[in-house]
């Protein structure tokens, strides 16, 4: 985000920097009412505040950010703050009394808490006031911005009605376990824990994709990319778990591979997480509550610096809402942001991320209802896993003249450890060479450890044909992976691994340049896209390529190992194979957009995706396969800032296909390689923002089928609603501080997901809500989730297993589920130091 | 107007459409030969040229498989699970009066998809198919047997345990006869496709198993009254081969679906 003073902002400073002594008033011993500011005069022997220092909000970086609105009426609007002065003249609080929406809101309060006073006095005595900071927001004049000052980073622009950009803002309060379940606050998005345990990532669906752990969502946090690449539980895996919600400002959530900045993974679309910490000062925040599950969280934000110079740490540990659920966690993040200068910035983050957990897996319905295992159960006690994470980044903005050049430089280190038993004691096939055994257990263990390394960086430039702006950007992103994986079978009885699936050593390298325009033929047509190129290559070493043999040497036979070195009558060979490939993929997108008139927006968009393989489907001189993905959208949005609040409504209608979906194998226990597949279908959104309250909606309808059969694709749901709001307003004053209140509620409405054998699941209804209140550096929450406390299956399945080698097989697909946890109350206090409390 | 496309469009997603196929359950069933009065010895001519004439036939089945594919040849595959997907399971059993062509009710119900099913497996186990020892008893026959002047009494109990191990043939290859491969029948063909309301019936015909035994080698255990005794293991050829008559894939079971 940049401060454009032309831009701007014509603050409305000559009312702050005038004598505006009505505006201020020195605290009375007699607390005044919080939004009651009087204009009598103070009394006698006092002097009201004057200010020292200003600073200047800017326009919302959002708004202009939708830059097909550069030439058409963004709203001119007025923000009034009230800042509490303590008696050494710092702004230690401030709070709206006249709002222009979130986002103008946001902007004029951080304006106001740079602001410096020289304090009240009280009969000579420095004491504490309030003062009113009047802002007046104009949409910056298009033709020559002056850049007065930079801080962080422009965002990306529109592709129309489906690339949501969302600010968390007030809807923090809603609880959520994780930061992945922000991603709720789009539409079309749905979140289960399948049985992995509390450590395993989130399932992810969105636009009518099963995504399962990310695999078909590119994620990435500040621009560092969230998915691993090779990973061989599925490629793309993405372990959202190591962010801290409470650090998470806004989400950039584009649904469908639309933008040529969007690179591998983005097949059902893309989602950014925007760090930074509003809350200024020290904070301390222990939480615990059902299960067992204690929290404490200690967030920084350092006075005299920006909301994205920040850091945090956590320490998490639960019981979890069952056998075998105990989980541990902690996590850090911390992030700087400076100037270079007035015209450049950079940000340098890093982040540590360890957990250990038990998990409870699937069950079979029939061993539930036969008592055999509880509802909250599990059957086999050996699951869990750990995972561990860290990362390091820094980027860097210089605009010169009209072109604003950035790099990026990344590097992750990340490590996953993976129990699961999906199918009990059915798959420990008996070989000819092996010594007799029985079913041995099929609990799978995954061990992957991975370094990644990259650059992205852009080059944008601005000029004018015709009178209008218009833009053209190129750009390149370059990633390297250096993956292993190891991926056993491990005996039920004596927890040694019997059997190796895979043993792979891969170097991935995906390297993609992209040119992005816009171009506006008149004030209300812009077409903005361009083409992505990516290359895929891949080094692929298998340790274990050899695994059967069919006439064994008779003098030296191979035995029980599972990777053999023996071919062809005991031939002798290596147990391994190398493997090279490589190809490349182009791809074009494009949006058309119309608009705005009278608030409403239209817009239509193509683009191909792409999606890599993982490195076990890797044959030497065959070009790497990968998913292609075609994905067109069409809609409409309206803005609109009223008086008492602002509204934002989407409505979009949607179609992707992709040539090689995924589908998760329970025998392989990892997502594979499918069929094509082609979804349609709508998704409409709301959200509103107002001086007291904040409400997001959406209805997402979607059907996803085969290509050949024409057959439902399984586990995605037909129907998604979701709902969060917040309520939040001063409720009375103690000591002369008011107490703020705030009450969240999330609402998850999921229709029944299409299951193998032409089943249905149960739907399912989620409602949590969480109350707090706030009095000056204290502040106490209670949160609850699943309040109605009912007993639902998150994840259902349909799928061949065994967990009692007792008795005769069962062979034949059954209904399988994770259990939903059930109702959870927590309780939290934090204390904020320093800070603008 | 847009109301009612809303309206539309979530009836026509929301529950529409289908992944393919469906699960249900059904009742299954065990009997004897057809065309016979229960309790009624049987009586049958083998094809050594033996009249046998059973007073007592009883069968322990296990469980009970359908498949939707047909092995195409004989593999080293040792597996107890054929290749293909199971559309259908009995996993509980019962023990079956052969001599009784009435149906029988299998001590579990059956599960299964609407696949159309080209293989059957009888199990023929107590529990646990890889077990080492299974006291189980699988067969039971009383009976008498003769040719010419020759008459035989006989009977003979079948287990399946260690007494059906078969020592590897190729030491380079010592998991190449594991126990569970002597406890099924596999594979049985047959061709129907499970319905909903339907049920399976299994029909065992004994007279199969004594196809290939040549009673004047059984060992004569009693002579007031004479009686011959198959022995419960494989080591002489009339017990050897009547127990592989026990796992003969035709000739020996049928399966029918009947709606």
């Amino acid at each position: 985000m940049r401060r454009w003073s032309s831009l701007s902002l014509s603050v409305a400073l000559a009312a702050a920097l005038a004598p505006r002594s009505a505006l201020a008033q020195p605290l009375p011993a007699e607390p005044h009412p919080p939004n009651d500011p009087t204009d009598a005069p103070p009394p006698a022997g006092a002097t009201p505040p004057k200010v020292k220092t200003s600073a200047e909000p800017q326009y919302p970086p959002g708004r202009l950010s939708d830059e097909h609105h550069h030439h058409d009426p963004l709203p001119e609007l007025d923000v009034e703050i009230e800042v509490t002065i303590d008696e050494t003249g710092k702004v230690i609080g401030a709070k709206v009394l006249a709002s222009g929406g979130a986002d103008f809101d946001a902007e004029a309060i951080e304006a106001a808490k740079a602001f410096t006073f020289e304090p009240a006095t009280e009969k000579g005595k420095p004491v504490r006031s309030r003062f009113h900071l009047p802002f007046h927001f104009e949409p910056p004049p298009h033709a020559e911005p002056e850049v007065v000052e930079v801080v962080g980073k422009r965002p990306p622009p529109t592709r129309g009605a489906g690339d949501y950009r969302i600010d968390v803002g007030n809807l923090a309060i809603v609880p959520r376990k994780s930061a992945a379940e922000l991603l709720k606050l789009a539409p079309s998005v749905f979140l289960l824990k399948d049985g992995g345990g509390e450590g395993h990532a989130d399932r992810v669906y969105l636009r009518g994709f099963d995504a399962r752990e990310g695999q078909d969502i590119e994620f990435t946090v500040g621009g560092v990319p969230m998915n691993d690449a090779g990973n061989y539980h599925g490629n793309g895996y993405a372990d959202l778990n190591f962010i801290i919600p409470e650090l998470v400002t806004r989400l950039r959530v584009l649904e469908g591979p639309f933008d040529p900045r969007q690179g591998n993974f983005a097949v059902a679309g893309s989602a950014d997480y925007e760090l930074g910490l509003d809350r200024r000062g020290l904070t301390a925040k222990a939480t615990y509550g059902s299960f067992n599950t204690a929290r404490l969280l200690m967030l920084w934000g350092p006075d005299g610096q920006s909301p994205r110079t920040f850091a945090g740490a956590e320490i998490f540990r639960s019981d979890g809402f069952g056998e075998n659920r105990e989980s541990w966690r902690a996590r850090a993040m911390g992030q700087f942001e400076g100037r270079l200068g007035n015209d450049a910035s950079f940000r340098i983050s890093a982040g540590g991320y360890a957990t250990q957990y038990e998990s409870a897996g699937l069950l079979r319905q029939s061993d539930v209802d036969a008592g055999k295992v509880d509802f909250f159960g599990t059957s086999d006690a050996n699951q869990g896993g750990s995972a561990a994470r860290f990362h390091l980044s820094a980027d860097f903005e210089v605009k010169t003249g009209e072109t604003t050049y950035g790099l990026q430089a990344f590097g992750v280190y990340r490590s996953l450890s993976l129990r699961e038993n999906f199918t009990g004691s059915l798959l420990d096939e008996q070989l000819p060479r092996q010594e007799l055994h029985g079913q041995r257990g099929d609990l799978l263990d995954l061990q992957t450890t991975a370094g990644t390394f990259g650059l992205r960086g852009y080059g944008r430039h601005s000029f004018e044909v015709l009178g209008l702006k218009q833009d053209l950007e190129l750009g390149m992103f370059a990633r390297g992976d250096l993956v292993s994986a190891l991926q056993q079978r491990v005996g039920a009885d004596t927890d040694d691994p019997y059997l190796t699936e895979a043993d792979l050593d891969s170097k991935l390298a995906d390297l993609g340049l992209y040119a992005d325009a816009a171009v506006r033929f008149t004030k209300w047509l812009t077409l903005r896209g361009g083409v992505r190129v990516d290359l895929f290559a891949y080094d692929v070493q298998d340790n274990c390529a050899v695994t059967d043999v069919s006439r064994p040497s008779e003098d030296d036979p191979p035995g029980d190992a599972s990777c053999l070195s023996q071919q062809r009558f005991g031939d002798h060979r290596e147990p391994n194979q190398h493997s090279t490939t490589a190809s490349i993929r182009p791809l074009p997108r494009v949006s058309l957009l119309l608009g705005p008139f009278a608030g409403f927006s239209f817009s239509a968009a193509y683009g191909q995706g792409v999606r890599s393989v993982d490195p076990s489907y890797v044959t030497q001189s065959v070009a790497t396969p990968f998913a292609a993905i075609d994905a067109g959208e069409v809609g409409v949005s309206y803005a609109k800032s009223f008086e008492l609040a602002t509204l934002g409504v989407q409505s979009v209608f949607f179609a992707t296909h992709v040539d090689r979906d995924q589908i998760f194998s329970e025998t392989e226990g990892r997502a594979t390689l499918a069929e094509g597949t082609t979804r349609a279908g709508w998704a409409g959104s709301v959200r509103s923002t107002g001086d007291f309250f904040d409400l997001s909606a959406s209805v997402t309808l979607v059907q996803s089928r085969f290509d050949d059969t024409g057959l439902l694709v399984p586990y995605v749901p037909d129907v998604v609603v979701r709902h969060d709001g917040a309520l939040f307003h001063d409720l009375f004053p103690i000591a002369g501080s008011p107490v703020s209140g705030k009450l969240g509620i999330g609402a998850s409405f999921v229709g029944e997901r299409a299951l193998p054998y032409g089943q249905r699941s149960d739907v399912i209804f989620g409602l949590d809500a969480a109350v707090s209140m706030a009095w000056r550096f204290l502040e106490l929450e209670l949160a609850g989730t699943n309040l109605l406390n009912l007993e639902q299956k998150q994840a259902e399945f349909n799928y061949v297993s065994d967990f009692d080698a007792t008795n005769p097989a069962t062979l034949v697909p059954a209904r399988h589920f994770a259990a939903s946890q059930p109702i959870g109350v927590f309780g939290s206090i934090s204390g904020t130091l320093g800070g603008d409390r | 107007m847009r109301r009612s496309f809303l309206a539309s469009l979530v009836l026509a997603l929301a529950g529409c459409g289908s992944t393919g196929g469906e699960l249900l359950e059904f009742d299954a069933y065990a009997a004897g030969p057809e065309g016979r009065t229960a309790g009624e010895p049987y009586t049958f001519v083998t094809d050594r040229g033996y009249e046998v004439t059973l007073t007592t036939a009883k069968l322990h089945i296990g469980a009970v498989y359908l498949n939707q594919s047909v092995p195409t040849s004989v593999s080293s595959d040792t597996s107890c699970y054929l290749a293909g997907q199971y559309v259908a399971e009995i996993a509980g059993g019962a023990d079956v009066d052969l001599l009784d062509p009435g149906l029988q009710p299998l001590s579990a119900r059956g599960f299964g998809t609407t696949e159309r099913a080209k293989t059957a497996e009888i199990w023929l186990s107590g529990g646990d198919i890889d077990a080492d020892v299974d006291p189980t008893v699988i067969a039971r026959v009383e009976g008498v047997a003769t040719r010419g002047a020759e008459t035989f009494p006989f009977d003979a109990t079948i287990t399946i345990g260690e007494n059906r191990a078969l020592e590897p043939s190729d030491p380079a290859q010592p998991g190449a006869r594991p126990i569970c491969k002597q406890r099924i029948v596999s594979p049985i063909e047959i061709d129907l496709r499970p319905e909903a309301g339907g049920s399976l019936v299994v029909r065992v015909d004994p007279a199969g198993w004594f196809d290939n035994v040549s009673f004047d080698e059984l060992e004569q255990v009693d002579d007031s009254p004479p009686l011959y005794r198959f022995r419960d293991d494989s080591l002489d050829q009339p017990s050897r081969n009547l127990f592989n008559g026990l796992r003969a894939n035709s000739g020996v079971y049928e399966l029918e679906w009947v709606p």
